[in-house]
């Protein structure tokens, strides 16, 4: 007979970085059915948009939605009011925008392949990765003034421009990071901990992406060909050398690697971007009210990010709907867990990389 | 702009869907809310088409708050959350649609109804 047990994971749980509770029934310990609870932490941000701050600062606060992709989301904002504006952004600004957003995806999966070396046991690993990591967030720093929550983006432009010296520190600082993350893909391919371990376990098929609309890293790694970057005109990827990042097997190690070869598609676009940077001013005067209707999708660390802004000529916007990646991944992690030990669930969420405070917003 | 906007009419809501939605041509993005005042709600139900740059296509309608709202999860099994928000949010009756994804018993009321 089968001993049926119900488990809840979180909201406060050793393995869980921000607040979400899975609510697990367990069948001799294998994971059958799965509720979720993700709205710990709402802090009505789409409401504050819309009643408490003027257009022009809605960027600034969309930017507070979330400490790792801060800058998705004010980019998203951004465009979204600067197409109702009328107005279309020089190339150098894009150049700009689009290298603060690729750092940014750099930090953020490296943040999460720490989580899953630490889920793995590996709590040295998680440390070198976090301090590799540095590096990245030295450069943020360096051009944008903050670590975290960089108002780098504003309307019309960005805040601050790239300097020669700035350009040498990129170099300086991908070019070490470059052989700590082919030494990364090394471990992460084969050390039996993070790979043979890892491998079959947490799978979301081909099929299921679909079906349950998965995206970002979590779609690539069960080799759903999607990607805003691919799918959006937002940014001049083609010219900086963006390549779509593929594997088949669907399972937390296809997630890794996906992750891993993403970082240094990354670190190349970057690297690119600074030795192409078009001349050009790096903020321009917008004048006018939002007016109409928009959307707008950016590729966040974690998949696609949506923004529908719709103004009518005044200080405050009609509506501002923010849908993030994880909100939308939350489907397809569901159907991951069941089926799966119990055992394995830390692990498996750690590889989802889920953001819950862009989630609950 | 999306691509396409398309109204429709509640009840022909799920035959439009049905008749529309492939799962590995359009990836569904989420169901929105917009109030537009004096007791009425637009909703939208909002598809990217994978592979394709900038194709959206959007479906609409205009309604009240008190009309049920048939729910399209039969067709789009992760439409599940953003039916709960809307229903937390605007509080329109979306069939099968819980509340209390985000919103305590003792938080503010359907916040994005601005009438209220």
């Amino acid at each position: 007979m089968k001993k049926v047990v119900n488990i809840p994971l979180g909201s406060q749980h050793i393995s869980l970085l921000e607040p979400i509770r899975f609510q697990f029934t367990t069948e001799n310990e294998k994971i059958v059915e799965v509720g979720a609870d993700v709205g710990f932490v709402h802090r009505g941000i789409e409401k504050a948009c819309t009643e408490k701050f003027e257009w022009k600062k809605v960027g600034y606060v969309v930017a507070r939605v979330c400490g790792l992709c801060a800058i998705t989301h004010s980019l998203s904002y951004t465009l979204a009011a600067e197409k109702l504006l009328g107005y279309q952004a020089n190339e150098r600004i894009k150049y700009l925008r689009m290298l603060m957003v690729e750092l940014d995806r750099i930090h953020s999966h490296m943040l999460c392949l720490a989580h899953v070396s630490e889920n793995a046991g590996f709590e040295a690993m998680f440390m070198q990765i976090m301090a590799d990591r540095e590096l990245v967030m030295d450069i943020q720093e360096a051009i944008s003034g903050n670590r975290v929550q960089f108002d780098f983006i504003a309307i019309g432009g960005v805040n601050r421009d790239l300097t020669p010296e700035l350009v040498q520190r990129v170099h300086k600082n991908l070019d070490a990071l470059k052989p700590k993350i082919d030494d990364l893909m090394e471990r992460f391919t084969n050390n039996w901990s993070l790979s043979l371990k890892y491998k079959g376990i947490g799978v979301l098929t081909y099929e299921e992406a679909y079906t349950y609309n998965a995206l970002g890293p979590l779609a690539r790694a069960a080799g759903l060909k999607t990607d805003v970057r691919a799918e959006s005109s937002y940014f001049p990827y083609e010219e900086v050398g963006y390549e779509m990042v593929l594997e088949s097997s669907g399972d937390i190690y296809a997630r890794n690697i996906v992750r891993l070869r993403e970082i240094c598609n990354s670190i190349q676009m970057c690297k690119n971007i600074v030795d192409n940077l078009p001349a050009g001013e790096i903020i321009e005067k917008v004048k006018g009210k939002p007016d109409g209707e928009t959307i707008i999708r950016v590729e966040a660390p974690r998949g696609e990010l949506f923004y529908l802004v719709r103004g009518s000529k005044k200080n405050l916007l009609d509506r501002v709907r923010i849908k993030t990646p994880t909100f939308s991944a939350i489907p397809a992690m569901i159907e991951v867990f069941k089926g799966s030990e119990y055992a394995d669930a830390p692990a498996i969420l750690a590889s989802f990389d889920p953001c819950m405070s862009c989630t609950a917003k | 702009m999306p691509s396409r906007k398309i109204e429709i009419e509640l009840k022909n809501l799920l035959t439009e869907i049905a008749a529309f939605y492939d799962a590995k041509v359009w990836h569904f993005i989420t169901v929105n809310g917009i109030d537009l005042g004096e007791g009425k709600i637009e909703l939208q139900w909002i598809f990217s088409k994978y592979g394709v740059k900038d194709e959206i296509t959007l479906f609409y309608t205009v309604t009240e708050y008190e009309t049920k709202i048939p729910s399209v999860v039969s067709l789009i099994p992760s439409a599940t959350l953003s039916e709960r928000e809307i229903v937390d949010m605007f509080g329109v009756n979306i069939e099968g649609a819980q509340k209390g994804l985000y919103l305590d018993e003792d938080s503010l009321s359907i916040p994005l109804r601005c009438s209220l």
